[in-house]
């Protein structure tokens, strides 16, 4: 009786595991929350948005991996800005977020130096940083948004008017 | 959807075997050797997966790909999330191990879910290239990328409308043919599944007829135009470096009343649009429904590919249902049955007829709902304050048509919508990173500081001929000569084209010095004149940009004197501007006009127009000085 019993129990516990697992792995992702991705519109100042949603955290991902990977992925949207059809100031062409950080409440967004290709003025460099600023902070935890572009932690831009070697706040705008 | 297939899985371990098996990844696979635009690329990092084929971030012909399509990569080894900007622009969201992935603001479901092998990521191919507007195509033995026309947005706007043609290659439309009632574009190298006749009904435009011509490998997508007579109609014009803007503009000036596209009987010799229950060219697939719970409300966000006409009904108070009919369409997969988060009870998904797609709401109270034609889709807006309602019936289409109502309506272009309604979605905007104000008093209250921008090893911005350190310096010494006329104490920041602080001396150390000049004499304020700039001749006006509670009521005062210079008022501005920042006295930074701007232009080269300024500027000091006077503050 006992030789029948254990393989059985086995079997069970493989199948259990098996369960588990496919249910972790492969299930449908479920549906997280949405953030707003800004954009400045042309008046300089006022924001409009788009909403996506973010992916829920995953089987095996961290707290701290996905509280990265959100803001990953809010400044890549908030850099790409809105469709072409919406009129919005939009980040130099070119522009990429080479990496995104995020330590305690701050969230440090490197990006790349096509970003100091600014028209000049002080128009688009506020309505870009504004953007990505009022983007980012809406993930849960993150209050402030370092910049540093191509590694490297500017006191402005080239020619720039912004002070960017401090997080920027949404108070800031 | 998800807790349907909680009891799926619960009912036995032959799904565990079926997902163990689903998810095993993946052999290395014979290189996919592709035509794309006249060039051969090669994917080399490629695995067939139980679902289909899987490519490598790593894969140079992937890299190649992304560099012709306009998109690119965010992604490092070690990563779990592969993002894509593609040219829309619209960001692609994968992960390594979920089904899920997201074309901007919709969540779509892959045949299986990106893996990690070795220290790379695959992605699946067929979803990637949807993505990018391409499809994979056979001719003979031979593969073809081949760039399809994805979307074609129609906008009525007025009276006018607009088609926002986008496809995975830059669009060169021709003109093929042209009479006083109709208009025929090609493009050329463009293959779309957006085939067939569409009414429009308005601005001039009456139908649209989309065909594919040409082989697979050289396909033509032509688009004819049937117009109203004495319809205008614009050349074509590019819309970011992707896009084509075809525009029209009927005689009437104002769209026709919108119609239900049910209800529209074809008053044409085009051959017949649609009819309800006669499928298509081709089937629509609508390939997921989900629910995203908001703040006071949710968002229903139904995926659909292809075309397909909507209608929705609904049931008011107390029976609180809505139900849409996606017509001529396919549900991708079982039907689905998910339970939400109030105000929704529950969210169905089943095929109610050989071609209509049904998805039924039940909702907890009556709610208002908004269905918007979204470009991956259908979007249900359920609650909200800003949610203007539906009547209780109505519908459109989706696929490149004109949704009823006059709304746009697209197809697979993953382009977000813009879910602003005016400023009434903006965030709070009121906090200061200081106090109310910092009671600081001025050492020399008859003092002013005023700092040309820029000058020396830094001209600021360009443009025709005209240097902004220049101009700022002009009409800094304008203002100077005006204040000290009426008895201020003016010191500028610099007087000649020259760094402040040090020859070709850093950002940080330059701005560092115009503020330790104000702060040291311990003046009463401090005004920075600049001129504007920007990427596009668009944005024009003056704008008074400010950084703190102090500021507020000196740049007020300052623009409504502005408010008369001649060019648009664009109000006051908070940011973390280095000057305005950093100085301790009430500070302003002025953009006087936009050297990018043709008519801000011409007034910023006029000497006359900068002495206004000047003039304006002087005077706004002088109101906000008697408005807000300091303690022995001379009379001026």
């Amino acid at each position: 009786m006992r030789s029948t019993r254990l393989p059985v129990l086995l079997l069970l516990l493989v199948v259990v595991a098996l369960a588990y697992w496919y249910f972790h792995s492969q299930r449908p992702a479920s549906n997280g929350e949405t953030i707003a991705v800004y954009y400045t519109k042309l008046d300089g100042t006022s924001l409009g948005d788009v909403r996506v949603s973010l992916r829920p955290r995953l089987s095996g991902e961290s707290a701290a991996e996905h509280a990265h990977n959100a803001v990953l992925y809010a400044a890549v949207e908030a850099v790409a800005g809105p469709p072409n059809g919406i009129k919005a100031i939009r980040f130099p062409p070119g522009t990429r977020v080479v990496s995104a950080t995020v330590n305690g409440s701050t969230a440090t967004i490197d990006l790349s130096k096509d970003v100091e290709q600014q028209a000049g003025g002080t128009f688009g460099e506020n309505g870009e940083f504004k953007s990505l600023v009022y983007t980012v902070t809406g993930i849960k935890g993150v209050d402030a948004v370092q910049i540093v572009v191509d590694g490297n932690r500017l006191e402005t831009l080239p020619g720039g008017h912004l002070e960017l070697d401090q997080p920027l706040h949404r108070s800031d705008f | 959807m998800t807790n349907r297939f909680i009891v799926r899985i619960s009912s036995g371990a032959a799904f565990a075997v079926l997902g163990l098996l689903a998810a095993v990844p993946a052999r290395a696979d014979a290189p996919i050797v592709a035509l794309y635009q006249g060039q051969t690329i090669r994917f080399t990092h490629v695995s067939q997966a139980s679902g289909g084929l899987a490519v490598g971030v790593q894969d140079p012909g992937f890299a190649a790909l992304l560099r012709d399509a306009g998109a690119w990569l965010t992604w490092k080894p070690g990563e779990r999330y592969v993002l894509i900007t593609t040219s829309v622009p619209a960001v692609v969201s994968f992960a390594i191990g979920d089904r899920r992935y997201d074309v901007g603001p919709i969540a779509l479901q892959a045949s299986f879910a990106p893996y990690e092998r070795g220290n790379e990521v695959y992605l699946p191919l067929n979803e990637l290239l949807g993505a990018l507007g391409l499809a994979l195509r056979q001719d003979g033995a031979v593969k073809i990328l081949q760039p399809q026309l994805s979307a074609l947005d129609v906008r009525n706007d007025g009276g006018r409308v607009t088609l926002t043609a986008h496809a995975g290659a830059p669009l060169h439309p021709r003109i093929v043919q042209q009479s006083a009632d109709a208009i025929t574009y090609a493009f050329d190298g463009v293959g779309t599944t957006l085939s067939g006749t569409r009414k429009i009904g308005t601005g001039g435009v009456r139908t649209l007829q989309i065909s594919v011509s040409g082989s697979v490998r050289d396909p033509t997508t032509l688009v004819a135009v049937r117009l109203d007579a004495g319809t205008a109609v614009q050349a074509p014009q590019t819309n970011g470096d992707r896009d084509v803007v075809l525009s029209f503009a009927g005689t009437q000036g104002a769209a026709a009343p919108p119609q239900a596209v049910a209800d529209e009987s074809s008053p044409t010799p085009e051959p017949a649009p649609p009819e309800e229950n006669a499928p298509a060219p081709s089937a629509a697939l609508v390939t997921g429904v989900t629910i995203e719970p908001g703040d006071d409300g949710a968002t229903i966000a139904i995926a659909v590919t292809g075309s397909a006409i909507y209608e929705w009904h609904r049931l008011r108070d107390p029976d609180n249902r809505f139900w849409v009919d996606i017509k001529n369409a396919q549900l991708q997969g079982p039907p689905t049955e998910q339970n939400g988060e109030s105000p929704i009870i529950s969210v169905r998904a089943k095929q109610n007829d050989a071609a209509t797609v049904r998805i039924a709401l039940s909702l907890d109270g009556p709610k208002p709902i908004a269905v918007t034609p979204s470009p991956t889709g259908l979007t249900l807006q359920i609650g909200g304050e800003n949610v203007a309602d539906t009547p209780r019936s109505g519908g459109g289409s989706l696929g490149g048509l004109l949704a009823a109502g006059g709304q746009p309506a697209a197809a697979v272009t993953p382009a977000p919508i813009d879910t602003s309604a005016g400023d009434a979605t903006s965030p709070d905007q009121s906090a200061w990173k200081f106090g109310p104000h910092s009671g600081y008093v001025p050492t020399n209250p008859r003092l002013i500081v005023i700092d040309p921008g820029h000058g020396g090893s830094d001209v600021g911005t360009q443009h025709g001929g005209l240097r902004e350190a220049d101009l700022a310096l002009d009409m800094a010494k304008r203002l100077r000569d005006l204040l000290t006329a009426r008895g201020w104490e003016v010191k500028l920041t610099r007087e000649t084209d020259v760094d402040v602080y040090a020859p070709n001396d850093s950002p940080h150390d330059e701005l560092q010095a115009r503020v330790n000049i104000a702060n040291n004499a311990g003046a009463r304020l401090f005004v920075s004149i600049h001129a504007n700039a920007f990427i596009n001749s668009g944005p024009y006006g003056t704008t008074c940009y400010i950084s703190k509670p102090d500021d507020v009521a000196l740049a007020h005062i300052v623009e409504t004197h502005l408010a008369a210079d001649g060019t648009k008022d664009d109000g006051v501005i908070k940011s973390h501007l280095y000057v305005t920042y950093h100085t301790r006295m009430p500070a302003v930074l002025i953009e006087t006009a936009f050297l990018t701007n043709p008519g801000d232009y011409a007034l910023l080269a006029s000497s006359q127009w900068r002495q206004k300024v000047a003039q304006e500027i002087a005077d706004g000091i002088g109101e906000y000085a008697r408005s807000y006077p300091v303690p022995n503050q001379p009379a001026q």
